[in-house]
C-alpha cells in the first residue's frame, strides 16, 4: 500500500499522474510528512543527474518557505528607511480647505438673524473663525483673504442661476434679503 | 553571463510536468496550500541553484530563492497559465536576484564590527550552512552517493531514470523505447528513485 502511495508521488513528479489522483494525494501529502520528504528527493536526484554541479537547496529550505507563507506580512527589514507619512494637517491646500469651510460656516451660521446683519459682519465672523483655528504652513490665508473669499461667495450667490440655487449655499444666501448690498471687488485679489 | 531563460513555446504542447503543474497551481490558488510546497519541493534545488549562479553568492542564494518563492506565491492568484509555470517562477527569480544585486551595489560595504549583534548572528547562520567546509563536503558526499547508487542499479532501472531525469522523455517514450509497458516504466523509476533514495536518507535527516 505505502508503496503504491509513493509510487504515486513518483508520477506526480514526472507529470504522469492521472489528472483524477492528484487532488487525493496532495491532501494525504499534505498530511504525511514522510511523502513530501519522498517527493523532495526524488526531486533531488533528477537534479543531480541533470546537472551535477552547483548548489542544492538545503533540507529545510521548502519547510522555510511554507513557514515564512504562513506567517503574518513581516516588517520592513533593518535598514530599509520608511518614509514617514506626513501629518494630515501639514499636507497641501489642507489650510485653504479649512478657510474656505470657515467662511462657509460662518455665514451659514450668521443666517438666522441675518436680518439684522450684512455680509461684511459675516465675513468678520468668518475672518475672527480664522484667527482662532490653528492653522500649519505658511500658505494659510490671512484674515483679508479670508473676508474676500466670504465675499466671493455672498457676490456669487446674487448670480448663480435659479437651479444652482437649489443645492449650492449660494442658494440659501441670495435668497438672503441681509446680504444683497454686498458688493465684491476684485482689483485686489491675489 | 546570462542564464537560458527556459524555452516557452505556445505551439508546443504541455508535457506532462507542466500540466500537473498547472494543476498544482490550480489547486494553490484555490487556496491548497498544500499544493504550493509541491510546487517548491519540486523546483527548490533549480530555483536555488539558479539565484546562486546569478549572484555570485551561495550564502545570499536561499534568502533570495525563499523570497522568489514567497513573492510567487502572493503573485499567484495572477498566473493565468499562458506560460509554464517554471517560466513564470524563472522570471521571479531572475528579477528578485537582479534587485538583490542593485540593493547590494547600492549598500555601503558592512564591516563586522559595524553590524548589530543579531545581524552577526544572522550572517554566522546562512555561513554555517551554506557556505562553510562542512557544507561544502556534504553536497559533494551527497553527489558521490547519487552518482555511486546510479552505478549500482539494476540495468533496467538504470536506462529507465536517465532516460527520464536525463532525456527528459515521458513514460510512453521510454515505454516505446525499452519495448515494454507504460505501467513498467512507472514501476522501474519508482524503484530506481527508492533505491538512490535509501542511500540519501541518512545524508539528509
Amino acid at each position: 500500500m505505502t508503496d503504491q502511495i509513493r509510487e504515486q508521488v513518483s508520477a506526480l513528479l514526472d507529470g504522469e499522474l492521472p489528472q483524477g489522483e492528484i487532488g487525493l494525494l496532495v491532501r494525504r501529502m499534505e498530511r504525511d510528512p514522510e511523502l513530501r520528504r519522498a517527493f523532495g528527493s526524488y526531486s533531488l536526484i533528477g537534479e543531480l543527474l541533470r546537472a551535477p554541479g552547483g548548489h542544492t537547496a538545503r533540507p529545510s529550505f521548502a519547510s522555510r518557505v511554507s513557514e515564512a507563507i504562513a506567517a503574518p506580512e513581516q516588517q520592513p527589514a533593518a535598514g530599509v528607511a520608511k518614509v514617514p507619512e506626513r501629518a494630515f494637517w501639514k499636507r497641501p491646500g489642507f489650510a485653504t480647505a479649512i478657510a474656505a469651510s470657515a467662511a462657509l460656516a460662518a455665514i451659514v451660521l450668521v443666517r438666522p438673524d441675518a436680518q439684522h446683519r450684512n455680509a461684511i459682519v459675516a465675513s468678520q465672523t468668518a475672518a475672527e473663525a480664522l484667527g482662532a483655528l490653528p492653522l500649519a504652513g505658511a500658505t494659510s490665508p490671512t484674515p483679508a483673504q479670508s473676508q474676500r473669499l466670504a465675499s466671493y461667495l455672498v457676490a456669487h450667490s446674487q448670480f448663480s442661476s435659479a437651479l444652482g440655487r437649489h443645492n449650492v449655499w449660494s442658494g440659501l444666501l441670495a435668497d438672503d434679503p441681509g446680504l444683497t448690498r454686498v458688493s465684491f471687488d476684485m482689483s485686489d485679489a491675489p | 553571463m546570462k542564464p537560458r531563460e527556459p524555452v516557452d513555446d505556445d505551439a508546443r504542447p504541455a508535457s506532462g510536468v507542466e500540466q500537473s503543474d498547472l494543476e498544482l497551481v490550480r489547486r494553490a490558488q484555490r487556496a491548497e496550500r498544500g499544493a504550493f510546497d509541491l510546487l517548491v519541493l519540486r523546483y527548490q534545488h533549480k530555483v536555488v541553484k539558479l539565484v546562486a549562479r546569478l549572484l555570485r553568492d551561495p550564502a545570499e542564494a536561499e534568502d533570495v530563492a525563499q523570497e522568489a518563492f514567497i513573492k510567487a506565491y502572493r503573485a499567484l492568484g495572477s498566473f493565468r497559465g499562458d506560460s509554464a509555470f517554471y517560466t513564470w517562477l524563472y522570471r521571479i527569480a531572475v528579477n528578485t536576484a537582479r534587485n538583490s544585486i542593485a540593493s547590494r551595489q547600492r549598500r555601503p560595504l558592512a564591516y563586522e564590527a559595524e553590524l548589530s549583534e543579531s545581524e552577526q548572528s544572522a550572517v554566522a547562520s546562512r555561513m554555517s550552512h551554506t557556505d562553510t567546509p562542512e557544507a561544502n563536503l556534504l553536497s559533494e558526499e551527497i553527489r558521490t552517493t547519487v552518482n555511486r547508487a546510479i552505478e549500482e542499479l539494476p540495468e533496467d532501472l538504470r536506462t529507465a531514470i536517465i532516460l527520464r531525469e536525463v532525456e527528459g522523455l515521458s513514460y510512453e517514450e521510454i515505454a516505446a523505447a525499452m519495448d515494454c509497458p507504460v505501467g513498467t516504466v512507472r514501476s522501474r523509476i519508482f524503484r530506481a528513485r527508492e533505491a538512490i533514495d535509501r542511500n540519501l536518507k541518512p545524508l539528509l535527516d
